[in-house]
């Protein structure tokens, strides 16, 4: 009984909100923009992974052809056959026609966010080589796209999301005030807090239920079901963030100012919390640990490759010294030539790597600074969080650079005794070369790292609506002034 | 009568809590970006410069050497900083300022000093350009939008409109105070601009970037009166200040946050960028298929058959020349054909992308003006291009003296020859001189050309005002 007199002011108020002709407008535009968003992330996901695919397609066909030329010649019939492109020969295999392709595929959640995937390589050539050498696959987007950004999901939820909240919300007291029917409502029998409670809780409820309904149709339809977990903490995301932004237009409403007013601070809060943050934290950011400068990197790179290359056949010498076991073998020049650009190769490594190390530290303590300081605004929370499930952060790329280089060593490694002896590798062998396969982080790791965000808004909006919607019961704000 | 009307306007905004705020926290933006972006401006210029002091003296003492192994051993070129690129660093951070020249290849972007920063930073530009561009259109809003409308609420319209003021002088008289308050903000900030500039830069550069500074000065304060003239427009039209604010919001976040990211978006769809790795296939491709149809292999064979009958020798061998190098050189020339063909057609996918932002300037002015503001800064794409091109070009003159001297000082199969480090020397370093201001306008004509239309638009609009309804 008391629960249809309950339920009848609810439908009331939604036929109210249903009817008013700016709310099918704006829902309309920003479930056109989400559907932007949605093409444009599963576009660039699908780029990726279409990269991707014609990266290991055309690796595969490489690595066939060098079987059947390394079977031509192990019959016997070496016509056309060069030292420089015999794919038997194992400096050739671990270097120029060998090398081989690892790649950080997009998760299921990708298409959410483009975050920094379209600045960081996703894919890249490993050789025994310098790791210099064959970092930066970049890809070559036009920097004036990159430097606009994309009109993905992310940015429809962090940046538009909340403008849509307030509109829908931000002259409820003082809507109902100025069009006079508020003498009406206080003189109801309910609480005025109860009232005015509940058109909010509706109207940045409806706005909140569009954005839910938008990612979990935009995510389903790119293939995020294959990771229930990670898209059920978008979907928590996207509710806290939303209900941050309720719970700031509750506190507006609360003040009991008029329209125009409202609509000044609700723009000022918005630009505050979603432009002006971030881009002075960004600016704070960069000022208290400027990236390092990569440019001094190259300088000392060439001074060290210099240096390591003048010393080539000293370091030969010293690893036969320390490996006299390694003398004989067949090869003789070919095979001093291949083993000294490989010795010269790791010595390269290692004389860079204070260099490196410092440069990684340097890039690290930034991103960490910017992790640690992103509680500063709700929209760095809400972003970061984002970012870091649909894999697309930072941290992800760094693990892959990690990943990459342990693979680099084992790499290095399985080709060393032949580059030592000098042996042939056989057919069988190039089948059977180390693989790289990117190991995820754990969803425990990545909870972990969004947990902690999502409670401070989940906190700081429910905050916020309590304390406003009980200071609108005090008749004398809701009155104004 | 116009005066009386613009210092009501000015005295009425610049007493408003509102416009107080908005116009502090601007400035004191505004000053801070300045000053960070001059002292960024300058930490990288010392160390590009000092980079390429010591790139340079890499390259002179690298001892003897064969000469094409001088070649390979390569060296990099640096973009250097136009003074203006402080107000406005344009795409740099995702070009990089390097290019990397060695012997056989035209290198893309490497090391883009974005991929370094977080991911934080592109959430906001936090430059001189980026907040005029963006946040000073906000501040006219905060500033114009009840100009007319809460007259109209208030009732003064219509005394005003029976005293017979003439609706155009109310406008223009607006438009002045308006002008008038935001010069409050813009005034210092300009003077502190030239000063931050001075300091950086040096008093001649200052006077010598004084028409590219005129000029950026001119396409803001243009862009400034577009907004404005759309903000009094609104406000002209609109029955509530409210309404005024709200409609104008919506524009503001729509055309400047949201229609960029779209024209990008539209911009890629009309002209696909390709991938780097379907771009270096077709490079690769090209090379060894050859441009014309027919192989670099045969083109090899017809080379030698000529060189042996120029010097009527029957073998390489016996060539007082040596022929490795002279067929190097043929190879440099096809890869430079090949890259010609290729780089060419690539940036003039991002030629045709940036037209299409500076179409959807028709709706969202800030893009052409970023385009404007960018290409007198020295920072757009096209200026970035121009870069390359010199660079490349600088790397071929370099390949090929390297060839010529091997083939003019040693013999066919000999790579024990040694050039003396005279050679090096005889390489003069590379100065890059940006395009003159007339050839980077001339790259961003599409954005000029709808840039001016904005700019007839708001002048016609103002005018069209001849009649305000009083309530």
């Amino acid at each position: 009984m008391s629960g249809t007199a309950r339920a009848t002011p609810w439908r009331l108020e939604w036929r109210l909100f249903h009817g008013d002709r700016t709310v099918r407008v704006l829902a309309l535009a920003f479930t056109a923009l989400l559907g932007v968003a949605a093409a444009t992330g599963r576009g660039w996901v699908a780029f990726q992974r279409e990269t991707i695919q014609r990266v290991t397609e055309a690796e595969r066909a490489r690595y066939d052809s060098m079987a059947a030329t390394a079977a031509r010649y192990a019959a016997g019939d070496t016509a056309g056959r060069t030292p420089w492109t015999d794919p038997r020969m194992p400096n050739i295999v671990a270097g120029p026609r060998g090398g081989r392709y690892v790649a950080l595929p997009p998760t299921p959640l990708a298409p959410l966010a483009v975050g920094q995937s379209d600045v960081l390589p996703y894919y890249t050539r490993v050789t025994n080589g310098a790791k210099l050498g064959f970092a930066g696959s970049d890809e070559i987007e036009n920097p004036l796209n990159l430097l606009t950004g994309r009109f993905d999901l992310a940015f429809a939820l962090i940046i538009v999301f909340p403008l849509l909240i307030l509109v829908l919300t931000f002259n409820v007291t003082a809507g109902e005030r100025e069009g006079g029917t508020l003498g009406l409502l206080l003189a109801l029998p309910e609480a005025p807090g109860r009232l005015l409670g509940r058109k909010l809780l509706l109207r940045g409820g409806a706005a909140i239920g569009v954005a839910l309904l938008g990612t979990s149709v935009v995510a389903l339809a790119t293939g995020g079901a294959a990771a229930p977990g990670r898209l059920a903490l978008v979907l928590v995301l996207v509710a806290a963030y939303g209900l941050f932004w309720l719970g700031i237009s509750a506190t507006i409403n609360a003040m009991g100012r008029g329209s125009g007013t409202s609509a000044v601070m609700a723009l000022a809060a918005w630009l505050v919390v979603v432009v002006l943050a971030p881009t002075l934290f960004g600016a704070a950011v960069s000022v208290a640990l400027p990236p390092p400068s990569r440019v001094a990197l190259m300088t000392e790179l060439r001074e060290t490759s210099d240096a390591v290359n003048a010393r080539g056949e000293a370091l030969l010498q010293k690893y036969y010294l320390d490996h006299p076991e390694m003398m004989g073998g067949g090869g003789g020049n070919m095979k001093n030539f291949a083993l000294r650009a490989a010795v010269v190769a790791e010595e390269l490594d290692q004389a860079m790597a204070p260099a490196m190390t410092a440069f990684d530290a340097a890039v690290r303590a930034q991103l960490a600074l910017a992790d640690r300081w992103r509680y500063a605004s709700p929209a760095l929370v809400a972003h970061g969080a984002l970012l870091d499930l649909a894999g697309t952060s930072s941290a992800r790329y760094r693990a892959f650079d990690t990943q990459v280089d342990a693979f680099h060593r084992a790499w290095r490694q399985y080709f060393t005794p032949g580059l030592v002896s000098g042996a042939m590798l056989t057919p069988a062998d190039l089948g059977a070369l180390p693989q790289f396969t990117f190991v995820e982080e754990s969803f425990g790791t990545v909870a972990a790292r969004v947990l902690p965000g999502l409670a401070l808004l989940v906190l700081l909006g429910a905050g916020l609506l309590l304390f406003s919607v009980r200071r609108l019961g005090a008749t004398g704000v809701v009155a104004g002034r | 009568m116009l005066a009386v009307i613009a210092r009501k306007e000015f005295l009425e905004m610049t007493r408003d809590g509102r416009f107080r705020w908005a116009a502090v926290v601007t400035a004191l933006l505004l000053a801070a970006a300045l000053t960070a972006g001059a002292v960024s401006w300058r930490a990288q210029r010392a160390l590009q410069a000092q980079a390429a002091g010591q790139m340079r003296e890499f390259w002179l003492n690298q001892g003897p050497r064969n000469p094409h192994s001088a070649a390979h051993y390569g060296l990099w070129a640096f973009k250097p900083k136009l003074t203006l690129a402080y107000l406005d660093q344009g795409v740099d951070p995702y070009t990089g300022v390097a290019a990397w020249l060695e012997a056989h290849k035209q290198n893309e972007f490497r090391f883009r000093p974005a991929a370094d920063a977080s991911a934080v930073q592109r959430l906001g530009d936090w430059t001189a350009a980026g907040i005029l561009q963006v946040l000073v259109p906000l501040l006219i809003i905060v500033a114009g939008f009840g100009a007319f409308a809460t007259e109209r609420e208030q009732g003064t319209l219509r005394q005003l409109a029976s005293l017979g003021v003439p609706a155009r002088a109310l406008v223009l008289g607006k438009v002045l105070g308006v002008g008038g308050a935001l010069g409050l903000v813009l005034g210092p900030a300009a003077v502190l601009g030239a000063i931050t500039l001075a300091l950086a830069a040096g008093g001649p550069a200052l006077v010598a970037d004084l028409p590219r500074l005129a000029l950026l000065a001119a396409v803001y304060l243009g862009y400034f009166l577009v907004v404005a003239a759309a903000t009094l427009a609104v406000s002209a039209r609109a029955r509530t200040a409210r309404a005024a604010l709200v409609v104008l919001l919506l524009g503001w976040a729509s055309t400047t946050l949201v229609m960029p990211r779209l024209a990008a978006g539209l911009a890629r769809r009309a002209h696909p960028t390709p991938s780097a790795f379907a771009f270096a296939q077709a490079v690769s491709a090209d090379l060894t298929g050859g441009v014309d149809g027919h192989s670099p292999g045969e083109d090899i064979e017809r080379l030698k058959a000529e060189t042996l009958r120029k010097y009527d020798v029957a073998t390489v061998e016996a060539l007082p020349v040596n022929f490795d190098a002279i067929a190097m050189q043929q190879g440099e020339e096809h890869g430079n054909a090949v890259f010609d063909r290729q780089f060419g057609r690539l940036y003039d996918t991002y030629r045709a992308q940036a037209r299409v932002h500076a179409l959807a300037g028709l709706v969202a002015p800030v893009l052409p003006v970023r385009a404007l503001s960018m290409a007198i800064a020295g920072t757009d794409v096209e200026q970035h291009r121009a870069f390359a091109t010199a660079a490349e070009r600088y790397r071929r003159m370099l390949v090929k003296a390297m060839n010529e001297d091997m083939a003019a000082n040693s013999r066919t199969g000999d790579f024990s020859y040694r050039a003396p480090p005279a050679l090096w020397a005889s390489i003069p370093s590379f100065a890059y001189e940006a395009p003159p201001l007339g050839e980077a306008l001339a790259g961003a004509g599409t954005a000029f050309a709808v840039f001016t239309a904005w700019l007839v638009a708001a002048g016609l609009g103002l005018a069209a005002i001849r009649r305000l309804d009083v309530a």
